[in-house]
């Protein structure tokens, strides 16, 4: 009987129990694909140059793995709350509380065992379509991955598991322990908020300290070392949760006082909301602030290493393209790229010797971009130009510099640029080499790939030894080497994101019973329907902006990390692109949680009965 | 006198056609005075709350019509439905409906705020209700710090601080004690006098129907007897009011 009324109870909250399903899903399906890069050193290691990575994504993963902990003990608390009248009623109808217990258990489990199955397989499916989507569309090479692993499927299944177990033990003896009237009739009393102005002020001062503490350890990271990185973990967190205990809670006090805004349609309830909403989520929020801006973080770094391909490529080769002894063909193709320059340079090739013709360099002098530390410490690079008149000064001294034009067939030990009649007397092959400028390397990059592959076949040449000068072999060169980067920023900042925006919302969504009864007073008492709408997009809408600014403002700053260690020489270059991206993918979360909430706290239109049946 | 309200033969079905059908009102007519104190009167299951609610336009009639100010209020749909509610008709309910995240001032304020009213007129507004209803001392206080009559009266002002033209009560006393409950009910009955404030009072229970003007006794969803106060005083109405029960329970 009992097990009827609880499958029943699942029937009649359906649409809230796909709502956890599909969260739990998620999650599970995130935490296997995490898993499955993690637990795949070969990949990790094929793919980037750090031997730090693999530490890296162990440390991701154990970041996950507490995030997934909080996220499923929302998700649980979501379920209690759905389920605690539904218990209550039947201990009321005399069911032993073992029984219950029991009950709840075996629910909870079984929401934990299907979500971890169907998220596992979720999992394997999304792991596989976004390997492929990468692949594609960012011509990232990603070598040694394979969608399914199977200590990555042992891995997800033992920690949802035990976390289910866990979460069901707590539910059971939560549940149980909780006096019967209390479960009937639970509604969250908020208390009068009272707090000593002298310390609320020095934790306000002391967040915004902490933080400027934890953002200057940041910048000094050259200095500081593996120290600064501890003391900025150290203070950021404390000094976001200071930040949300007592500044933004100070600003929605400030609000309430101010007679003008307060009076105003909703407001004073949605400040009340807040009040009442941010006391309660503090840590939450605080952990949010700086989830988000891992994932950001994250997001705009992988992308970063994607522009550094592009800016590395431009600033190491001057020429797109290199094309030894071009046949008509070839020629043919590299002209219609309609290139802004072609150099064409003449030599012969003698025994030992290789012959240049210096009237070559008079009518299209030679550019070489040579790499420099500057200063300061940073790399830059020094453009540097080769004219008749300085190769005849040193005939034989760019034998380095020219040997990229040189074919490879030729077994040459120097170089020697000549004169036109000290060229004509030289006995030997003649051979040529044309070398191109285009207007737009990107856009044209595809096109030049055959060029290149015939270029590097005539020549008989791998990737090992191909040119610097040509912009396309530096590209790849790079590409390989950074593609792994970009694709683990952001597949951790896309699960990172999903996991703190659905930490979010069931928080939110599970205090949703309790709210339902204030949006059914403020209906009765005749509050627009629009109105209440709004006030739930500002209450929602606030829970998520704090969080957003707090974590944009973590990764302006954390992006100093990257600058002052050159990791990446441009970190603010193009950044609108990953916080567009993340952007939008945090606005559909919070349009989902808008919707969710909207549907449980307001009533559909036509059942405005709800004070019927006393 | 003109009339606040005008129920024309209401009629409620509950339940769809092809299925088994309640009807909860029979086609029930009356009409509240401008200043009037009246009760309504009946037994759980009489149709007592669904006549509030329909009249309180929380719920619609299958047929006829209820005025209210001369407006038909069984028409109203969305923002207009809204608007009504929170300018004509005030509510107090057995359970306050208070908001507990809001202050006792906040919340009387909240309906001027809805109505668009300047913070520099809601202020005196609200002042001068809570005067009235002597709760001036708790403005700033939650209602979780306040007593149960403490918090009626607040949803009394927050009720009233629109000037509705008529207050609906449901049951205001049933989750007071009986000197909280006299004192909310001696609070109405000055409104009414004082301030002509219009009543409908919706009770189950003698002692507070005591208090009205004229009482209408419903059962099975109809009205089946009035009673009027005229100049008696209230214990003599209140042995009436045993005494019609008695009669109209059989």
């Amino acid at each position: 009987m009992l097990w009827k009324l609880a499958l029943g109870g699942i029937k009649s909250r359906l649409k809230d129990y796909i709502v956890l399903f599909s969260g739990l899903t998620i999650s599970a399906a995130i935490f296997y694909m995490f898993q499955s890069l993690a637990s795949n050193p070969e990949f990790l290691k094929a793919n980037s140059t750090l031997g730090m990575i693999v530490f890296i994504f162990y440390f991701g993963s154990v970041l996950l793995g507490i995030i997934t902990l909080v996220y499923i003990l929302y998700a649980n608390s979501f379920l209690l709350t759905m389920r605690q009248r539904t218990y209550a009623m039947f201990m009321m109808l005399g069911a032993k509380s073992s029984k219950i217990a029991q009950l709840i258990f075996i629910e909870t489990v079984a929401v934990g065992v299907i979500s971890t199955v169907v998220g596992s397989a979720v999992g394997v499916g999304l792991t596989s379509i976004i390997s492929q989507v990468l692949v594609k569309q960012m011509d990232i090479a990603i070598t040694h991955f394979s969608p399914w692993s199977t200590s990555a499927a042992l891995v997800t299944a033992v920690f949802f598991l035990v976390l289910f177990a866990f979460a069901a033990i707590y539910n059971a003896g939560k549940l149980v322990k909780t006096p019967v009237l209390n479960l009937l009739n639970q509604a969250k009393t908020p208390t009068r908020f009272k707090r000593n102005p002298v310390l609320w002020g020095i934790e306000v001062a002391g967040g915004l300290i902490l933080l400027a503490v934890g953002y200057w350890s940041m910048a000094q990271l050259n200095t500081l070392q593996l120290f600064g990185l501890g003391i900025a973990l150290v203070t950021i967190v404390l000094g976001s949760y200071f930040v949300f205990d007592a500044f933004f809670l100070m600003i929605i006090q400030l609000l309430r006082r101010n007679e003008r805004f307060r009076t105003k349609e909703l407001h004073s309830f949605t400040l009340g909301q807040l009040s009442f909403r941010i006391r309660d989520f503090t840590r939450l929020l605080s952990m949010v602030s700086i989830v988000f801006a891992l994932a950001l973080g994250a997001i705009t770094v992988g992308l970063g290493f994607h522009d550094t391909i592009q800016t590395m490529a431009e600033q190491i080769s001057p020429y797109d393209l290199m094309l030894h002894d071009p046949t008509t063909a070839s020629q043919k193709q590299a002209d219609a790229l309609s290139p802004i320059s072609v150099s064409t340079y003449q030599y012969k090739v003698a025994g030992k010797n290789v012959y240049f013709l210096a009237s070559d360099f008079n009518r299209a002098p030679f550019k070489e971009n040579q790499p420099q530390q500057r200063a300061d410490g940073s790399y830059g690079v020094k453009k540097v130009t080769y004219g008749e008149a300085e190769m005849l000064k040193d005939p034989t001294g760019h034998t380095q510099t020219l040997a990229d034009l040189v074919t490879q067939k030729a077994p040459y030990q120097t170089i020697t640029v000549v004169n036109a009649a000290d060229y004509a007397k030289v006995n030997g092959t003649v051979h040529s080499t044309q070398l191109y400028i285009t207007k737009d390397f990107m856009a044209i990059k595809d096109k030049l790939k055959p060029l290149v592959a015939a270029d590097q076949k005539q020549e008989g040449s791998t990737n090992a030894n191909m040119s610097m000068n040509q912009k396309y072999s530096v590209y790849a060169l790079y590409n390989t080497m950074m593609s792994g980067f970009e694709f683990m920023g952001l597949f951790l900042g896309i699960a990172f994101l999903a996991m703190l925006a659905s930490c979010l919302m069931f928080k939110i969504l599970s205090g949703a019973a309790s709210d339902a009864l204030r949006y059914q007073m403020l209906e009765k008492i005749g509050t627009r329907r629009s109105l209440l709408k709004k006030s739930i997009r500002q209450e929602i809408g606030t829970l998520f902006v704090l969080p957003g600014i707090l974590g944009v403002i973590h990764v302006l700053f954390g992006l100093q990390m990257f600058k002052v260690t050159s990791l990446l020489p441009q970190p603010y270059h193009n950044i609108w692109l990953p916080f567009l991206i993340f952007l939008v993918l945090y606005v559909l979360y919070y349009f989902l949680t808008v919707q969710l909430y909207s549907g449980i706290v307001l009533h559909s239109g036509k059942s405005e009965e709800f004070q019927r049946g006393e | 006198m003109a009339n606040v309200v005008t129920v024309n033969k209401v009629r409620k079905v509950y339940g769809k056609a092809n299925e088994k059908q309640t009807t909860a009102l029979k086609d029930v007519s009356f009409n509240v005075q401008a200043g009037e104190f009246i009760g309504i009167m009946g037994a759980s299951g009489s149709g007592k709350s669904t006549l509030l609610n329909i009249l309180s336009t929380l719920d619609k009639p299958t047929a006829g019509d209820v005025k209210i100010n001369n407006q038909d209020v069984t028409g109203l749909k969305g923002n207009k439905l809204s608007d009504f509610r929170s300018r004509e008709v005030g509510f107090i309910f057995q359970d306050f409906n208070l908001l507990e995240n809001l202050t006792s001032r906040e919340n009387i304020a909240l309906p001027l705020s809805l109505q668009g009213v300047s913070a520099k007129k809601i202020a005196p507004q609200v002042e001068s209700i809570a005067e009235k209803l002597s709760i001036t001392e708790i403005l700033d206080q939650y209602p979780t710090e306040i007593s149960g009559g403490q918090k009626q009266r607040v949803a009394a002002a927050r009720a009233l601080v629109t000037q509705p033209a008529i207050l609906f009560a449901d049951e205001p006393t049933g989750a007071l004690d009986s000197h909280s409950a006299r004192e909310l009910l001696d609070t109405m009955t000055t409104l009414n006098k004082n301030d002509g404030v219009s009543i409908l009072l919706v009770t189950h229970d003698p002692f507070s129907a005591s208090y009205c003007q004229r009482i209408l006794f419903i059962k099975d969803g109809v009205i089946g007897q009035e009673l009027k106060r005229k100049d008696q005083d209230r214990t003599t109405f209140y042995h009436q009011i045993l005494d019609e029960l008695g009669t109209f329970e059989d």
